[in-house]
């Protein structure tokens, strides 16, 4: 077995979770910043300039708060629930390539944690187990309201996790792998229609599966115009409604390190990862990842939550059909052999 | 002992431990809690065996979705409800116990009968890894010899699913249109839609309350207590006298 490269690989493990934990604290700024601006208020700006010490106030304030269980929960569960969303969802960002390897010291530092086959399930599979954390939270804590917002939440994610799986298999059709790594490398070809020169980012060639994906991406982490399980006009806060102190921001952070993860990842799916004019590198799926995150923001901003019938005919009625006819449509395309431009 | 070894000791150990957590737990959200943990540990060492599509179809296919249904189910009754976790039958607890020991039994006897180094199959090392990986080669090998197997499958998959719509069908013809409408229709607007009747009915006039014409025309009821609107649709057409 390879120590060295062992070592290095939960070296820059260790770095990309503290920047993903850093890059969350500040991803609630910044949604609160732009929300302000869309909404005509001016938003947090007192703590520091621009108010860009609130995050850090308001982890303080959150770790002080008494940390309450309440008195018919089950008391286990209730305290594990919230350690294993917020466990989960960083570990999506593993395999997310970052960048070509880079060389220190001798030694071959590789720009991602770990290059697995099977990536896009791997993470897929990560949101299928990340379920249990809402839906064990909100069955321990002993409370209707909760109890209700996590069998909300878990047949909405389960609906909108067959969407998005669907959803990418059009992209496994035309790279024929499962790995990020082979995706991205494919994405980096160039295209060339006529007199146009293309990048071969999946987004033109796959824009059905894309608009699937970014649906389906924003049901599954549970924001707005989805965020069904935490409508505060009918369920008090869903899933979390008895949680407070530091156990309630695990789910908060959960949640915003999702996003991160899901718009990185859409970044490297569809539109090219760290490709880009001028020089390849991380900048540039830092840019994508960074439009997507504000597209979470805008659409916040923009649109009002579902009804749950609806939320569940979308899914079921339209976004499913929509990727079973992607899906057939790329099998012929590729059959043919139109797709190999 | 090398890592691999001890890393599947691990793997192993805490498999059977969520098992045995299945069988005593008495509460049955724990049971699956268990069973979770088991079918985790189970993917662990499909990835020793560098089965990573298994591994992966396992946590997302069992752990994700079988799972969450029986977690689903069984949220929404109380343990007091459930008579099997109090009351222990003998008959069943023998029954179990034999079932098991046989169960037991078989995979021993298999296990011990047929060697494991059986004779190597045509995916060689370097056949593999000509197609690109494991996960490709499974592919083709399931689509071209075992097609007949996946097309089997699928249809099995296809009957059930039909068979599920059939028994959720509502009984009355009257109903079944209305489902089938409701089916073509996805509804974004206010639900007075299709999908309700053509003329709800009036509402009951509250008993002993006061109705008096407000501004433009729309009244305003006053009732003695709330408890008398509980049973009245949020929308509906109120008839002033």
């Amino acid at each position: 077995m390879d120590w060295q490269r062992l070592l290095v690989s939960y070296f820059v493990g260790f770095v990309l979770l503290n920047v993903l934990l850093g890059l969350m604290a500040y991803m609630t700024w910044f949604e609160r910043r732009v929300l302000a601006r869309m909404q005509h208020r001016v938003g947090p700006n007192r703590t520091g300039p621009f108010g860009l010490l609130q995050p850090i106030a308001d982890g303080i304030k959150l770790l002080a708060k008494e940390d309450i269980v309440p008195a018919n929960a089950d008391r286990l569960v209730f305290l594990v629930a919230p350690l294993l969303s917020f466990a989960l969802a960083p570990l999506g960002a593993a395999v997310i390539p970052f960048g070509e390897s880079l060389h220190l010291f001798g030694l071959e530092i590789p720009l991602l944690v770990a290059d697995i086959n099977v990536a896009v399930l791997y993470v897929l599979a990560l949101g299928s187990i990340g379920v249990y954390g809402i839906i064990l939270g909100g069955y321990a804590s002993g409370n209707r309201y909760s109890l209700l917002g996590a069998l909300r939440s878990t047949a909405q994610v389960i609906s909108y996790e067959l969407v998005l799986g669907l959803s990418l298999v059009g992209v496994f059709i035309l790279a024929g792998s499962f790995s990020l790594q082979d995706i991205l490398r494919e994405q980096q070809r160039v295209l060339v229609i006529g007199p146009l020169t293309l990048p071969n980012w999946y987004i033109l060639s796959q824009p059905l599966a894309f608009a699937l994906f970014l649906i389906a991406a924003v049901a599954e982490t549970n924001r707005a115009p989805f965020d069904l399980p935490e409508a505060e006009t009918e369920l008090v806060a869903g899933y979390f409604t008895e949680y407070s102190g530091f156990r309630f921001s695990f789910y908060f952070l959960a949640e915003y390190i999702n996003m991160i993860v899901v718009s990185l990842l859409a970044g490297t799916l569809f539109v090219g990862g760290i490709d880009g004019p001028f020089a390849d590198g991380v900048w540039w799926l830092a840019l994508k990842a960074l439009f997507f995150l504000f597209f979470y923001v805008w659409l916040r901003a923009t649109l009002p939550r579902f009804r749950y019938d609806q939320l569940m005919g979308l899914a079921w009625k339209v976004l499913l059909p929509l990727a079973l006819l992607n899906i057939g449509l790329t099998g012929l395309v590729r059959l043919w052999g139109i797709g190999a431009l | 002992m090398s890592l691999q070894v001890l890393i599947f000791s691990l793997l192993a150990c805490v498999s059977i431990l969520g098992a045995l957590g299945v069988v005593i737990a008495r509460n049955p959200v724990h049971s699956a809690i268990g069973l979770v943990l088991s079918f985790l540990n189970v993917a662990a060492i499909y990835l020793i065996a560098r089965a990573e599509f298994l591994a992966v179809v396992q946590v997302i296919v069992y752990a994700g979705a079988v799972i969450v249904l029986v977690v689903f189910v069984t949220m929404l009754v109380h343990p007091d409800d459930l008579p099997e976790f109090h009351g222990r039958r003998p008959l069943r607890i023998v029954t179990g116990l034999v079932l098991g020991v046989a169960l037991l039994l078989e995979v021993a006897a298999a296990v011990l009968t047929r060697s494991l180094s059986g004779a190597p199959g045509p995916w060689t090392d370097e056949a593999v890894a000509a197609v690109g990986g494991n996960t490709q080669a499974l592919g083709q090998t399931l689509y071209s010899d075992y097609m007949l197997a996946i097309q089997l499958t699928a249809l099995l998959l296809l009957a059930a699913t039909i068979g599920a719509i059939v028994l959720a069908r509502p009984e009355a013809v009257s109903e079944r249109v209305a489902a089938a409408r409701r089916t073509l229709t996805i509804s974004l607007a206010h639900p007075r839609g299709l999908d309700q009747p053509e003329r709800p009915p009036a509402l009951p006039r509250p008993s002993d309350g006061q109705v008096k014409p407000a501004g433009s025309g729309r009244p305003i009821v006053l009732a003695r207590s709330a408890n008398e609107f509980t049973e009245q649709p949020a929308w509906g057409e109120w008839r002033t006298p």
